[in-house]
């Protein structure tokens, strides 16, 4: 009995020490998190959360930011970006916050509706400063509700991108400058035996662009706003002779006049790009920071001969989109030395040091990412690094032709999953353009009557 | 004598109680880790859960299943999910007791076969995915590229772009990922029936075909019924492959149901359509279950 006693005073005694531990060890954390550094500041620590991109770089600047700041602790994570979006959302559900995190145009809406983002002009005056030197897509791209809830990472357009040495091979000493001419001159690769499918899109239907891509060849032929969408969010282009009508019409008849190559229902970016570089395609639609991969020397017979040209049709016009640094609401409960911290952060990362945008100069310079601020274009480091993929007055001519998306709404996630699969039943021939664009429109105005 | 057998029953009581008690953690931890999940997901489905919408969530009865039985993907998936279902579950068996039976041979490759043969099986499903997409891509695929060499075909096949195509790639590749282990259950259970049965009914003059109709599949039943179930359960939730090779393209041939479960939690973010749906899911399988454990029910008895 006695023994048997003595073992479990001895297991109270383990538990009572091991708990001891962990609280003095929490204790320690919780000092170290709000301790005073040596030079009077606490010490602050923020997380980060980004998509598993250039994870170096991000770690170096994340280094001499805190040679700056000694007193900010960046704890830094990354996920997939293919699980990005999942994964954030489920940290948000378990009220699992970051403090800061790489945003989407594309999720803003659903994530600024739920609460999950907190705009950031409403606690940084400076940030509306920093708006008057963005492209006017990138401000679209991260304001809802006339709040600006972002500063950028990087910003792209959607660009049309050719096989140079295809339309010289073809007898072409210019681009397209429509899609007719697109189709014309697809033809034409295709009759000289030069390549088999003279088009590839990144259709999948679980692929990102897919969507950013199909507005963009609808904005190229469109004037002005509103090609989808009235300014109440009424669909307006499921009628017979829309940019949107004609635009699925000239993608059926390519597809089935074998010029656009089958495998794009099912191919990804990452697939499209190597498919270009080996030389199958001429034409492609795709995101603006592919054309440094593109082109880069050593990456197949075809580098350096992959042009950028502006978007057929005739307003040129494309999509443009923004990655952006953004604050959650649980920094924002944190209080002002957190948000003092994280102002410093994000300003280094997407704002000027010492009077320069020396961070995104970087992704530019190192990685060809493009940006919203337009200072850069003037910046001579980024026209020598972006000359060597690409003619940097066209991609500042496309960037100031593009616009945002349409249709950011809190219903557009589930529209999108319904119309990417209605897009594909168009290309097959399995139903009408009309019918296509009807279905699409009953379903937007069917989600927008169940989301008041 | 009193207090003797007192104490004799006490500690009969506690060597009664002994089982009891050692299944205790066991039964909190399925009670924490699969009863209250599924408590939570079942009582949840009741209530509106869009997770943008965290403060709204009141009490709506069906209306979660009304809808997603209502929508407009929940036919066409249940109809694609059933065809897929069908042809692996069929495909998977077939594949397992032909490679079964090839590896309890004495044949001299056999060692070799077993090898090959289990070899997908030790592949993730996303990693076998991705190398069914490349063998398959109407691009660069080598599958394509071998007909096209032979001269088979005139220009490479878009097998993942073509609906129905894209289908039978899909069953092809779950067969390949998932026929190993089938092949394995099957292989344990040949490897039970007692070689006297056949020398038995060899001196009776039954062929092979008859031993295998009459003694080894009638043997293998319960072996059968276990890969049945299991693959059914596997098919009906397959995923992970649908998600690498098509991502339930092209117009949705390939969208499952379990991908819409997918699409409702994390593309509309609407979490009680998609728990509305997985329970649904779940009905149909253990309904689907049920009905086989009724119709393959096993009698041991050797006749």
């Amino acid at each position: 009995m006695g023994k048997i006693r003595s073992r479990k005073l001895l297991t109270a005694l383990a538990i009572i020490t091991l708990s001891a531990l962990v609280i003095s060890g929490c204790g320690n954390n919780r000092n170290e998190s709000s301790g005073e550094s040596g030079e009077g500041n606490k010490n602050i620590e923020l997380s980060f959360v980004t998509w598993s991109y250039g994870v170096e770089t991000i770690a170096d600047n994340i280094k001499k930011f805190s040679d700056m700041y000694p007193y900010i602790q960046v704890k830094h994570s990354d996920y997939s970006w293919l699980d990005y979006h999942d994964t954030i959302v489920s940290r948000f559900v378990a009220n699992n916050f970051p403090d800061l995190l790489y945003g989407s145009d594309h999720w803003l809406y659903e994530w600024a509706s739920a609460g999950w983002l907190v705009p950031l002009d409403d606690h940084f005056p400076k940030v509306k400063e920093y708006a008057k030197e963005l492209t006017k897509y990138s401000i679209e791209g991260m304001t809802n509700n006339g709040k600006i809830y972002g500063l950028p990472y990087y910003a792209d357009t959607i660009d049309f991108v050719y096989n140079d040495q295809h339309l010289k091979d073809a007898g072409f000493d210019k681009p397209p400058e429509t899609w007719e001419e697109v189709y014309d001159m697809a033809t034409a690769l295709k009759n000289k035996g030069i390549v088999q499918y003279p088009i590839v899109l990144a259709w999948s239907q679980k692929e990102g662009a897919f969507p950013e891509t199909f507005q963009s060849m609808v904005f190229g032929r469109h004037d002005g706003d509103g090609a989808f969408f009235d300014k109440d969010l009424n669909p307006i282009f499921n009628k017979e002779g829309t940019d949107v009508y004609n635009t699925l019409e000239w993608i059926r008849k390519a597809y089935k006049d074998g010029l656009i190559d089958p495998a794009s229902l099912t191919m990804t970016e990452l697939d499209q790009v190597k498919s270009m570089q080996s030389g199958a395609h001429t034409f492609t639609v795709l995101p603006q920071y592919n054309l440094a991969e593109l082109n880069k020397p050593g990456s197949g017979e075809f580098a350096g001969k992959f042009k950028i040209g502006l978007m057929p049709g005739k307003s040129h016009s494309t999509v443009g989109f923004v990655r952006f640094y953004a604050m959650t609401s649980g920094l924002e409960k944190k209080g002002k030395e957190a948000l003092d911290a994280a102002w410093k952060f994000l300003e280094y990362s997407a704002g000027k040091t010492d009077g320069e945008y020396k961070v995104v100069e970087r992704w530019a310079v190192e990685n060809g990412l493009g940006f919203a601020q337009l200072p850069l274009y003037d910046n001579q480091k980024v026209r020598e690094a972006f000359g060597k993929w690409g003619d940097i007055e066209i991609i500042r001519k496309q960037a100031q032709l593009a616009r945002a998306k349409e249709g950011m709404t809190t219903w557009y996630g589930t529209w999108d999953v319904f119309a990417r699969a209605e897009i594909h039943k168009a290309i097959l021939d399995q139903q009408s353009t009309m019918n296509t664009l009807n279905n699409l429109a009953n379903k937007w105005n069917e989600l927008k009557s169940q989301s008041k | 004598m009193a207090v003797e057998s007192a104490k004799a029953a006490s500690s009969r009581r506690k060597s009664n109680a002994f089982p009891y008690w050692s299944v205790i953690p066991v039964l909190l931890f399925i009670a924490l880790f699969t009863l209250y999940p599924v408590y939570t997901a079942i009582k949840e489905s009741f209530f509106l859960n869009i997770i943008t919408q965290p403060r709204n969530n009141p009490f709506i009865g069906l209306k979660n299943y009304t809808e997603v039985m209502t929508s407009y993907y929940f036919l066409s998936s249940l109809g694609t999910t059933s065809i897929y279902t069908l042809a692996t579950v069929a495909g998977v068996i077939l594949f397992g007791m032909v490679a079964a039976l090839v590896m309890n041979t004495s044949i001299m490759l056999s060692n070799f076969l077993k090898v090959i043969i289990l070899l997908p099986w030790a592949v993730s499903t996303v990693v076998g995915g991705l190398l069914w997409k490349w063998i398959l891509n109407s691009d660069f695929g080598i599958f394509s590229g071998i007909l096209y060499s032979l001269g088979f075909i005139k220009e490479y096949i878009p097998f993942l772009s073509n609906p129905v195509l894209a289908k039978i790639s899909l069953v092809v590749a779950h067969i390949w990922k998932e026929g190993p282990l089938a092949a394995i259950f099957i292989l344990s259970g040949l490897q039970l029936i007692p070689k006297d049965l056949y020398e038995s009914a060899g001196l009776d003059g039954g062929n092979k075909w008859s031993m295998f109709r009459l003694v080894t599949l009638p043997l293998l039943r319960p072996i059968l019924l276990v890969v049945l179930v299991f693959e059914t359960v596997t098919s009906i939730l397959s995923f992970d492959l649908v998600y690498v090779m098509t991502g339930g393209g092209p117009a949705d041939s390939t969208a499952l149901i379990s991908w819409f479960a997918y699409s409702e939690i994390f593309k509309s973010l609407n979490l009680g359509h998609g728990l509305a749906l997985s329970i649904i899911i779940a009905i149909i399988t253990l309904a689907l279950i049920s009905v086989y454990l009724r119709a393959l029910k096993t009698d041991y008895t050797i006749h």
